[in-house]
């Protein structure tokens, strides 16, 4: 363990009461969220009620229309399912989710939908954690021959990633390889470098990891001049920024600036926020999700950051979120695993509430991000069985880091007192 | 059409194609991690409550879901004003009329109010639009349908959740019920209600529960229980006249406490006062036979039975409702006596007594759990007998465990010094850093 990460994980314990108090004055403060409170009458007609900073476009509105006057014509449903994926992944809504769902609603239970309706609908499952079902579809699409190339390719990538994200890393690597089949040249030199990029990604998560490092570098001054590689640009940058942050090179940052200037979606601001915090940068976190923070990935980001630096702020935000956890729990959701569980430790500072989360996590999700999460809350709560599980994957997929222990030591775990 | 959105990825501007092309294109992690954890998803929240012939329900929908579905933000400026939101509340209701249907079992028997004011309510993600429905039924049906149908048709992922109660009937949902656009209509009424019946059932889970895992309650008990096979040493059970004259005229002088010779009767003092010195006095003996000893124990059991009864339903049914830190304190307080009471003798015979009085505390105590488990106010009778029938079979294991085994071990020579005496001073010393810890709020035990 580092020197710094020893020194938070020794603040943690040492504010851990405190925050407990905060958290408990906190829930009180905001009981009204969580439970029925009076429903109320807004002053005048001129007040603001509600900010839609996400709403449908009028061409967005228009397109859903068309799809609802004629529920059964594919190609209207598709494009409304697609818009709707592609809302769901810049405003990190999970309802956009549900209109996609509902616009391919008449092919939705088929055993067997048409091409483009099956890959719309792993999408959509997997968004959903359900990685099994997305994998079935998947491959069955991969083994058509019927099936169309742009199809196929977008399968092949999203198949990677599913297993990518599962931990299962000599599969997404063949995944990547496979993109390079004949069968798919005809889509040309994006697809072609994408599937390097597919495959450099997943070297730098295990053995190979040195030369995953040099192949990203070597792309990223390729996409300077070849002009098929600027539009992955911001993606080869997100994936060095995360091979940069596990093997500790402050490179990182340059990395995730340059991503975030090509697409500063949620999953690219948790992670630079995540990168900020583990570098004692708390108060950069603010200005980087000003206005931004209303997705719960990134406003629990953002309580982590006040709680650190002593905000006050941090009380209302922690209830805030506490009451969405439980607003998931009612309506039966597991979803949140990973987040909950950074949100008891961090925020809470109770890792033997955040362990059991954690682990429940590492069932479902094992990026490398998962396996810090366990690894520490492990750590915090004197759990070594917890531990050697973090440590077991590292032997078998040779996945280093270096906020991770070196796996060939034993486990070293301080009992609690 | 495909291919021809696939071939945009090389004409098309620049940002937001690497990772996701139109929709079509996408890879890495990013793509796949992102909706999932980024906002709650869509739901509504209902309640309804059924008290006789009146029927009301409350649907409560997010703004966010009804701006996407009925375009509310007619300036389209990305703020939701209250007049835009009213404006179109006539068909917010319909949508609501047509998402929620709730049938009465007798067709055609309720009459309809008219819809509440519009309003408004905050949730964990922001403000939704309050729809509150009322009926008079005249002859209320066995029970009722709920068939949910909000956004079935434009987002398969929306919940409803509900919460109901059957006031007439005692029939309640204990948990928040689930439910799913368009599956099969919920049934809610006091007959044939699963539903309730399950309810009922983990109530007396809960009150078994709560006793087991109840450390102050059981604590209590067993330091009660703790004398009950032994009793006080003959030479010392009848005190000789002389033994009382004595103590009581060193404590009880005429003329030394007004107050307290106006407040007690002097005989009943000077009773009390001779037993304790009897007591004090008097080695512990293994009780002789068992049948004395298991009236004691029914005794101290049933005292505390009846008492934390009484203060459960006053609580549960809002007539009494002490503020829960006087409450938690006084039952460490009670553990800390009834403990102490085995070392120095301060009630003897009439332990019931005492049983019975903080019995009444802990009651308050057992009233707080059922608080938390989301109930109050009417239609608890059965919740309330069910939970405390739970309480009353989880103490009577501990009873059953218990009794035979302090039986067994009486006469060994350590029952008396280590158990009973070792044993109570322990409880006391745990029970009084628990007082310490509920009166002035503070932490002195690890864990909690």
């Amino acid at each position: 363990m580092s020197h710094a990460l020893r020194a938070f994980s020794v603040r943690l314990a040492m504010t851990r009461r405190t925050a407990v108090l905060v958290w408990a004055a906190g829930m009180l403060a905001c009981l009204p969220l969580v439970a029925w409170a009076a429903p109320f009458v807004p002053a005048n007609d001129a007040e603001v009620v509600e900010t839609l900073p996400a709403r449908l476009d009028p061409a967005a509105r228009a397109a859903r229309d068309a799809w609802r006057r004629q529920p059964e014509a594919l190609p209207l449903a598709l494009q409304a399912a697609r818009t709707a994926i592609s809302r769901a992944r810049r405003d990190g809504d999970p309802r956009e989710l549900g209109q996609a769902q509902a616009a391919l609603a008449p092919w939705w239970a088929l055993p067997s939908p048409p091409p483009a309706v099956r890959l719309l609908r792993a999408t959509v499952r997997q968004s959903q954690h359900d990685f099994e079902s997305a994998l079935a579809d998947l491959d069955a699409l991969l083994a058509d021959a019927g099936v169309p190339a742009a199809v196929l390719a977008q399968a092949g990538l999203t198949r990677a990633s599913v297993l990518r994200v599962q931990g299962r890393y000599g599969e997404a690597a063949a995944a990547c390889a496979d993109l390079a089949t004949p069968r798919l040249a005809v889509l040309g030199p994006v697809l072609r470098w994408s599937a390097q990029v597919c495959e450099a990604d997943v070297m730098t998560l295990g053995p190979a990891a040195p030369a995953g490092h040099a192949r990203l570098a070597e792309l990223a001054r390729q996409a300077q001049s070849e002009r098929a590689l600027v539009p992955l640009r911001g993606w080869i940058a997100l994936v060095q920024a995360e091979a940069a942050d596990r093997r500790g090179d402050p490179a990182a940052r340059g990395h995730f600036l340059a991503a975030l200037q090509d697409d500063a979606d949620v999953y690219t601001l948790a992670a630079y926020a995540d990168w900020l915090l583990q570098h004692e940068r708390a108060a950069e976190v603010e200005p980087l999700l000003a206005g931004r923070a209303e997705a719960d990935a990134l406003l629990l980001r953002q309580a982590i950051a006040w709680r650190r630096l002593g905000d006050g702020r941090a009380t209302a935000a922690a209830a805030r979120l506490q009451a969405r956890f439980d607003a998931a729990h009612q309506r039966g959701d597991r979803l949140h695993e990973r987040e909950e569980a950074m949100f008891a430790w961090q925020v809470r500072g109770d890792a033997a509430a955040a362990l059991p989360l954690a682990r429940a996590n590492w069932d479902k999700q094992r990026e490398p991000a998962d396996a810090r999460l366990l690894w520490h809350t492990a750590l915090a709560a004197g759990d070594r069985d917890a531990a050697e599980l973090v440590r077991r994957f590292q032997q078998q997929t040779g996945l280093r880091d270096v906020r991770l222990a070196d796996p060939t030591q034993p486990t070293r775990v301080a009992r609690r007192p | 059409m495909i291919s021809t959105t696939f071939s945009t990825i090389l004409r098309a501007p620049l940002r937001r194609l690497a990772r996701c092309a139109a929709g079509l294109f996408c890879a890495g992690s990013a793509w796949l991690a992102g909706p999932a954890l980024a906002h709650k998803p869509s739901d509504a929240y209902l309640q309804i409550d059924i008290d006789g012939p009146r029927v009301t329900q409350r649907l409560d929908i997010a703004l966010r879901d009804l701006e996407r579905e009925l375009a509310l933000d007619a300036d389209g400026n990305g703020s939701l004003t209250w007049g835009e939101v009213r404006s179109q509340w006539p068909r917010i209701q319909a949508l609501a009329d047509d998402g929620v249907r709730l049938q009465p079992d007798a067709a055609g028997a309720c009459r309809a109010a008219a819809p509440a004011m519009p309003q408004l309510d905050e949730h964990s993600d922001g403000r939704y639009a309050v729809l509150v429905r009322e009926w008079q039924c005249a002859t209320p049906g066995a029970g009722w349908q709920l068939d949910y149908r909000l956004f079935a048709g434009t987002d398969p992922t929306h919940r409803g959740v509900l919460q109901w109660r059957d006031g007439r009937a005692q029939g309640a949902a204990a948990v928040p019920v689930v439910l799913v656009p368009g599956a099969a209509p919920y049934r809610l009424g006091s007959h044939a209600s699963a539903a309730a019946g399950t309810s009922l059932l983990a109530f007396v889970v809960e009150g078994v529960h709560h006793i087991l895992i109840g450390t102050d309650h059981i604590l209590f008990l067993l330091a009660l229980l703790l004398p009950a096979v032994l009793v006080r040493g003959a030479s010392a059970a009848r005190p000789t006249a002389s033994g009382r004259r004595a103590w009581v005229g060193a404590t009880w002088q005429p003329g030394g406490s007004a107050a307290l010779r106006l407040a007690l009767p002097a005989p009943v003092l000077q009773r009390w006062a001779a037993s304790l010195a009897a007591a004090a006095t008097a080695p512990w003996q293994p009780a002789p036979a068992l049948a004395p000893a298991l009236w004691q124990v029914a005794r101290v059991v049933t005292a505390f039975t009846v008492a934390h009864s009484i203060t459960l339903a006053l609580a549960m049914l809002g007539v009494l409702n002490p503020p829960s830190r006087w409450i938690e304190s006084l039952i460490a307080a009670s553990v800390v006596l009834a403990a102490l009471n085995n070392l120095v003798p301060l009630i003897d015979a009439g332990r019931w007594r005492f049983t019975f009085a903080f019995g009444l505390v802990h009651g308050f105590g057992f009233a707080a759990v059922m608080n938390d488990l989301g109930l109050s106010g009417r239609g608890l009778a059965g919740p309330l007998f069910t939970f405390n029938l739970g309480v009353e079979l989880g103490q009577l294991a501990i009873v059953a465990v218990f009794v035979p085994l302090v039986w067994a071990l009486r006469r060994h020579r350590f029952y008396v010094a280590g158990v009973l005496r070792g044993g109570s001073a322990l409880i006391a010393l745990l029970a009084l850093a628990w007082l310490v810890e509920r009166a002035f709020d503070l932490k002195l035990l690890p864990g909690g």
